[in-house]
């Protein structure tokens, strides 16, 4: 049969027919469909034995208890645990998504890295761990063969009391150094307050969870604040009284932040005016004669001259002015606070990363001695730090002596900041005022000082400066993208390492982390670390470090805890371990050994709070009672010679009252009206994203509000008012302009922020990491020009003189 | 024959407490790590963005300092009627690849990957917006490592395909296996919990059975102050949200058009 035209036809129509009845090419789009879906990048998650293991999370102070979940070697999943005293159950963000930083290739250093491009580039070559602990081990060498050991300077932001911090100044001062730093933190503030109105300095902590009545001063509760894993909790608890009647919590805070939302009572007092507001209330408390008549006569010194000036000079009527907050509000703080059974005046800026104002905080516990619920349920506990055995004293040889009694580069401790232990932002100013770096070799450990420091345009131009730095974190930071050398770390979930006490929990705790895996990369305990670097030094540095390894140094100081008696290694949850104990509790016990071993697995060991009478002996100071009126304070300034002839010693130390108002608790106001620069500009912190050292889990960018970052852009909150002033509408971009410099962000229009105040995310605008979190925002800290918070000598970071336009 | 499970009617559902909710966000992150779900590089795009689990703000509309933040954390809602009688929810009686299902038995609405043809009309007819489609294959570039934390439990998803809560199912598969292998045919209160409900530090989220008139979900849904969102739809979802705020309460119950959440 040949092609015959009808052949053909008959051919083409049963072709087109076939087609639409054969499944061929239904089959071949779904198998093309299934196969690009196979693509072998398409990860397919192997199986295994499940594990789970109990640790501590490391990632900020707060000491959550965690367990992770492994599929044989794998870490798969970080949950918190319900055998924990500090959260039962629960962990923040960021713990949550800790596996990301763990695992990411690109957030961490892989091994001991070289710099080899242009410093803040990132690109390092990878060296042996031999070699580069001899390279600083031989800058450390040259230092103290040429006698300039105080040239070496350390960085450190782990918690103060922490073995790990302890270790790294032990290494400073044998090489001969007293150029040890430490990042400012609110933790700083506590403990100079503490000390100069109750003589103490142990950890600051508020018995949140057995409150009535919590008067919150900024204190981002919600935000981050005294470790995350326990306050919601305490949250939880309070909210529980709240809904009986039984509780109540007051933030006082300008924006309309989470804690201020979701607290009872929002008020709004301008940023920066906390001191007077709180001298306010305690104006109405004195008034109304509604204070412990009995703690105040008993156990306080100096009320008659504080009662004389909160009486003189902080009527409500001016509080008013100064605070924006109205009398009647005024009036019910004091009344709430002061008829409440265990009422608590709290004090902290946003998540307490950073440090806070002296004054306010002071004056702040001038209302908690008011009431005098201090080492009572819900109220204010003064504690010992954790008995935790003291190292054997260093041996310095005759050029660590000399170094060490060479002054310190940032001032802390002298005449003009008497009460200061360490001062970073000095160190940074004389630094960029030299013609060349007295800081010769810089070691920087869990911090990230070109991001996180106020004024970080400055701070990147003093580490520029630097002839040598090394970068001891796991993490591809910023402060490790100038380094000349990075030896890094061990992520958290791959040592051991001790949480001393959590920041604000009112018991003794001890949390001990221990590695759930193997350690994915090249890195090394910071700790054995520090060991090797003082062997590789000389004899006689090494002869401070007699131990074999980091670990045996954690075992030696937890033998105090054994020695001091008493005390938990397990947690059951039957009972919170915030509720005040009856009976003496433990040990649970039989020996050190069994204790050490048994902290190794649980990671914990606590000491619940008793009820012990108060007597004078609580407080340490000349008068052995709490100082309305600081005596220290007026020894630093009558008795300690002016820095110049004929100075002014109040005005050296930053403070510009006068009178016995000098001494006490008050407000400084506000010197930096600018008619230049109209607005406020105000950084504030989120729980779900992380502004201190580590980085944030990419996970969480996935719970930030695309009204604060959209693309590469950060918003920058503004109330509908002022930005109506500015014609600036949701969404525009807008500069906004201080002294320091000027920075480019979109507006977002909200009537939670207060007019006249432009509010900044603190975390966004990083310039290292990887694509998850690189070069998204901008970092207000830019835009911080240097102030000093009178006495203290902190940075001034939470208000800055700015003006904004339209971008 | 004797079941190897107990076959019972369960109704698994949530109660989340908006007055104890601070809109942390650990929620989120919990439900992302637990169930393999892929984190972009650009996560502001909330268009393609994933999030099983995602928390919502809203204000009550009052000028400084009268302003007031509530967030709504939103999982999928597992609703059991479509809103206009029939016994499906809206996602599901639009499938036409029967990739979704209501499971009768336990409430939970089902999403199989290999089944879905990525059509999205479950995620055009959700009135919730908790599903999510895959513009693109999960993001786990080669060498990068992050591929070592992903749970054998979950299945990462391909481009092309439909994903949502699904009420960390898997976590009752673990909790029969565990009952069985106790001799047990009926699982406990706790043992079987949403990842969410287990992260939230405040304590926010309750998960157990409705039907169970002992579980504390069962007992919490009776407050006077529960209510769920968009209730006039009457899809009769299965999460319940707790409020003693006024304004809250309206606000969920406004139909769509007047309620248009700030973000998201």
């Amino acid at each position: 049969m040949g092609v015959t035209r009808r052949n053909f036809v008959k051919f083409a129509i049963g072709g087109v027919a076939g087609l639409h009845l054969t499944p061929l090419p239904y089959k071949l789009m779904d198998d093309i469909a299934i196969w690009t879906q196979n693509w072998p990048w398409v990860p397919v998650p192997p199986e295994g034995e499940f594990l789970s293991v109990k640790s501590v999370c490391g990632l900020c102070p707060g000491g959550c208890g965690i367990q992770v979940r492994k599929v044989d070697e794998r870490a798969v999943k970080i949950e918190g645990r319900t055998d924990y005293p500090v959260n039962p159950g629960g962990i923040c963000p960021s713990g949550m998504g800790g596996l990301q930083l763990l695992y990411d290739r690109d957030l961490r250093h892989t091994g001991p890295m070289k710099r080899v491009g242009p410093r803040g580039s990132g690109d390092f070559m990878e060296i042996t761990w031999d070699e580069a602990i001899k390279t600083v081990a031989e800058r450390i060498a040259s230092l103290r063969k040429n006698a300039k050991t105080e040239a070496l300077v350390s960085v450190d932001g782990n918690s103060k009391g922490s073995t790990l911090s302890l270790m790294i100044e032990r290494l400073t001062k044998a090489a001969g150094s007293p150029n040890y730093v430490r990042m400012p933190s609110l933790e700083d503030t506590y403990e100079m307050g503490n000390l100069l109105m109750m003589g103490n300095n142990g950890p600051m902590a508020y018995d949140l969870e057995n409150s009535d009545y919590v008067l919150s001063f900024g204190s981002g509760l919600l935000e981050g604040w005294g470790g995350p894993g326990r306050i919601m909790n305490a949250w939880a608890v309070l909210r529980e009284k709240a809904s009986k009647g039984g509780a109540t919590v007051v933030q006082i805070e300008s924006r309309a932040s989470n804690t201020a939302s979701k607290s009872d009572k929002w008020i709004a007092a301008r940023p920066g005016t906390d001191a007077a507001l709180a001298l306010g209330i305690a104006h109405v408390i004195i008034r109304d004669n509604l204070y412990d008549q009995q703690f105040v006569s008993n156990y306080t010194s100096g009320f008659e001259k504080f009662k004389t000036m909160v009486l003189g000079q902080y009527s409500p009527e001016k509080i008013v002015d100064i605070t924006g907050v109205g009398k009647e509000a005024i009036k019910a703080m004091a009344d709430g606070f002061a008829r409440a059974k265990a009422p608590v005046a709290i004090y902290g800026k946003g998540k307490g990363t950073l440090n806070g104002s002296l004054f306010e905080f002071m004056s702040v516990q001038a209302l908690n001695a008011l009431k005098g619920n201090i080492n009572k349920p819900g109220g204010i506990i003064i504690s010992d730090p954790l008995p935790l055995a003291t190292l054997p004293a260093i041996s310095p040889d005759g050029v660590a002596e000399r170094g060490i009694l060479t002054p310190r580069f940032d001032q802390a401790g002298t005449n003009k900041y008497p009460f200061a232990v360490s001062l970073i932002n000095n160190l940074i100013d004389v630094i960029n005022h030299s013609d060349k770096s007295p800081v010769d070799t810089l070691l920087v450990f869990s911090a990230n000082p070109a991001f996180t420091l106020p004024d970080s345009g400055e701070v990147n131009r003093a580490l520029k400066k630097i002839p040598f730095i090394v970068s001891f974190s796991p993490f591809r930071d910023e402060t490790s993208f100038m380094a000349d050398l990075v030896l890094p770390d061990h992520s958290y979930l791959e040592k051991t390492d001790d949480i001393v006490r959590p920041n604000g929990l009112q018991y003794q705790l001890y949390g001990l982390t221990r590695p759930v895996v193997k350690p994915v990369y090249n890195t090394r305990s910071a700790g054995d670390t520090i060991i090797n670097i003082a062997k590789a030094v000389d004899t006689k540095t090494a002869s401070s470090f007699p131990w074999k390894d980091y670990e045996s140094v954690l075992k030696i100081r937890a033998k105090g805890l054994f020695d001091s008696g008493g005390g938990l290694v397990r947690y059951k949850g039957a009972e919170p371990a915030w509720k005040w104990k009856t009976a003496s509790d433990g040990p649970d016990y039989k020996s050190f050994g069994d204790m050490w071993k048994k902290i190794k697995t649980d990671g914990l060991w606590y000491r619940k709070l008793m009820p012990s009478a108060i007597d004078s002996g609580i407080f340490k100071t000349a008068s052995n009672r709490f100082e309305f009126f600081i005596s220290q304070l007026e020894l630093a300034v009558k008795d300690y010679p002016t820095a110049a002839p004929g100075g002014n010693r109040l005005k050296e130390l930053g403070i510009t009252v006068e009178g016995d108002a000098a001494f006490m608790p008050h407000y400084e106001g506000n010197h930096h009206h600018d008619e230049q620069l109209p607005l406020t500009m105000a950084p504030y912190e989120m729980v779900n994203l992380a502004s201190g050292w580590a980085p944030s889990p990419p996970f969480a960018y996935k719970t930030i509000f695309d009204d604060q970052l959209l693309g590469s852009d950060s918003f920058a909150i503004i109330n509908p008012g002022t930005a109506s002033e500015f014609r600036i509408k949701q969404g525009d971009y807008i500069i906004i302009q201080s002294k320091a410099c000027a920075v480019k962000a979109r507006a977002s229009l909200s009537h939670g922020a207060m007019p006249g105040v432009v509010y900044m995310p603190l975390g966004f605008g990083h310039t290292a990491y990887d694509e998850f979190i690189r070069e998204k925002g901008v970092n207000p800290n830019l835009l911080i020009p240097p102030g000093k918070d009178p006495l203290s000598g902190h940075p001034v970071w939470w208000t800055t003189p700015v003006k904004i336009m339209k971008g | 024959m004797k079941k190897e499970h107990d076959q019972g009617k369960y109704k698994y559902g949530m109660v989340i407490d908006l007055d104890k909710c601070t809109g942390c966000g650990t929620c989120m992150v919990a439900c992302a790590a637990e169930n393999n779900v892929s984190v972009r590089p650009d996560e502001s795009d909330k268009q393609r963005s994933i999030s099983w689990m995602q928390v919502y703000k809203a204000d009550n509309g009052k000028e400084f300092p009268e302003a007031e933040t509530v967030y709504f954390p939103r999982p999928c809602m597992h609703c059991e009627q479509d809103g206009r009688g029939g016994h499906a929810p809206s996602c599901v009686s639009v499938c036409v690849a029967t990739a979704t299902t209501l499971d009768k038995n336990t409430g939970i609405v089902s999403q199989i990957y290999t089944r879905c043809i990525g059509c999205r009309y479950c995620q055009a007819a959700c009135p919730y917006k908790a599903r999510y489609f895959n513009w693109w294959d999960a993001y786990f570039p080669v060498d990068k490592g992050l591929e070592r934390y992903l749970s054998p439990e979950v299945s990462p998803r391909m481009r092309g395909v439909i994903e949502k809560c699904s009420f960390c199912h898997h976590r009752l598969m673990r909790a029969r296996t565990k009952a069985y292998a106790d001799g047990r045919r009926k699982i406990k209160e706790n043992e079987y919990i949403t990842a969410c409900a287990e992260a939230c530090p405040a304590q926010a989220i309750t998960f157990g059975d409705l039907n169970n008139p002992k579980h504390k979900v069962a007992q919490l849904i009776k407050s006077k102050n529960a209510f769920r969102i968009l209730e006039r739809l009457n899809t009769k979802p299965k999460v319940y949200y707790l409020s003693s705020r006024d304004w809250v309460r309206k606000i969920a119950d406004n139909p769509v058009d007047e309620f248009s959440p700030i973000s998201g």
